[in-house]
């Protein structure tokens, strides 16, 4: 990430103002809807961009306590995805529902937070 | 194919299959997509003006077809508006199927139905005020419809094609490991619902996807007609009573049938209407395998979204989460 300022996160948000606040009142139908979308979209990735970093590390720990061995977060998650495909795993283990709620939340956090307000 | 060409075919077509002259008006594209287009338009026939649709289906198979195009049954055209035929004769409010193309029409595979009035919208139909009498008799009425869709004898239908619950959890399997996804969440759903699948399950025709956004509804008398048979299949009834609770086309209405129904008052009516008697644990094993399975479908939609870079579907992968929260709260018994 270049030192430079305004950071990511605050592009973004100043590019999703310009489109809710200033473009989407002057659009109706099939544009009004897409950039509906495209304000979501952008929304995700200021999320990621804001809570991913932390996240991942948190899961990184949690996927080493699972497996018993350290490695990159998505390497530790195919092996835990093959293990629980095999049946290497029990399904009931609180450990691994523990872990698959919370990246689950974590995700959803990022991804569409409403969800939890259902 | 323009408008204009698409109307000059469709009027030699209507005066083929339903009488002279034919003439088209009012000829308006409806969804369109690269798999499947809908068209609303106006017709003369014999003298009087019908209201008319037109479904039409990708006319060329592709020449290398998808390594997923097998994984899901998939009537044709054809064999879509003969289930849609054999669904009306069985007393279920299908579109009524007034013309099945031919190649000699020019059109590609598709088929004319009549075009009937009414809501498809869930927002609309699950939260406004005009919509509440309907809302009233809907849970009643998919009791009886679905009663009536799983009469519908197979020998009727003999091109449907079948698909066991595990079946579909291999075609998901098979989904995930297409596209590289190594999420946890889904596999341990994939492998619950394997160890779970129901048994002695009966074999009856199956809409595949029957819920809100797939019927057409009016504001005082409830469901008007059943759309999108395209994945009508011969498989289980207890998978359309569980699809119809995933929370997903619940669409946040607050009810589990729906998002506007009681499942006991499903169940009910179902039985009443002449349906197997329903033990709710067989439907709860579909509702939630039904979340996980949407879960693979959130990924195929994002994936063909990256394919077209369209940012909708594009948008649709990174729903995944969603229904897999369901699914774990459903387990958890909170639904």
């Amino acid at each position: 990430m270049p030192l430079s300022t305004p950071k990511a996160t605050i592009l973004l948000q100043a590019a999703i103002k310009y489109l809710e606040e200033e473009l989407m009142p002057t659009l109706t139908g099939y544009h009004r809807f897409k950039t509906r979308v495209t304000a979501n979209v952008l929304n995700t990735v200021r999320r990621e961009l804001e809570l991913r970093g932390a996240q991942a590390s948190a899961e990184r720990k949690r996927l080493g306590a699972l497996l018993g061995h350290d490695g990159e977060v998505e390497e530790l998650s195919r092996e835990l995805a093959q293990k629980i495909r095999d049946g290497a795993v029990t399904l009931v283990d609180p450990k691994l529902r523990t872990h698959i709620s919370q990246s689950l939340h974590d995700a959803l956090a990022i991804n569409n937070p409403k969800w939890f307000d259902r | 194919m323009g408008n204009d060409s698409t109307a000059t075919l469709l009027q030699r077509a209507i005066a083929r299959h339903m009488g002279a002259p034919g003439t088209v008006y009012d000829l308006q594209q409806l969804t369109g997509g690269a798999n499947r287009t809908t068209w609303s338009f106006d017709a003369d026939v014999g003298g009087s003006r019908q209201r008319l649709i037109m479904q039409l289906s990708a006319a060329a198979p592709e020449d290398v077809p998808h390594p997923l195009a097998e994984i899901s049954p998939h009537p044709t055209a054809e064999e879509g508006a003969w289930l849609m035929i054999a669904a009306v004769k069985a007393g279920v409010p299908a579109p009524k199927i007034r013309a099945i193309l031919e190649t000699s029409d020019g059109l590609g595979p598709g088929y004319i139905t009549e075009r009937v009035d009414g809501e498809t919208l869930a927002p609309k139909i699950l939260r406004e005020a005009t919509f509440a009498p309907a809302r009233a008799k809907m849970t009643q009425q998919a009791g009886e419809i679905l009663a009536r869709i799983h009469s519908i004898p197979l020998s009727e239908v003999p091109f449907l094609k079948g698909q066991t619950a595990e079946e579909m959890i291999d075609a998901q399997r098979k989904v995930v490991d297409f596209y590289d996804l190594h999420l946890p969440a889904i596999e341990w759903g994939l492998r619950w619902a394997a160890d779970n699948v129901p048994r002695q399950a009966r074999r009856t025709v199956v809409h595949g996807d029957f819920r809100i956004g797939n019927m057409i509804v009016g504001e005082n008398d409830g469901i008007r007609l059943v759309l999108d048979w395209e994945i009508g299949q011969a498989s289980d009834p207890m998978q359309d009573l569980g699809w119809l609770c995933v929370k997903t086309w619940r669409f946040g209405g607050k009810y589990p049938v729906g998002g506007f129904g009681r499942r006991e008052d499903l169940f009910a009516a179902y039985e009443k209407a002449g349906g197997q008697s329903v033990d709710p644990a067989h439907v709860r094993f579909w509702e939630a395998f039904g979340s996980v399975k949407w879960a693979a479908g959130c990924l195929r939609l994002g994936m063909r979204g990256v394919e077209e870079m369209g940012v909708e579907r594009c948008a649709i992968g990174r729903r995944i989460e969603e229904p897999l929260w369901d699914f774990y709260e459903l387990l958890e018994g909170r639904d």
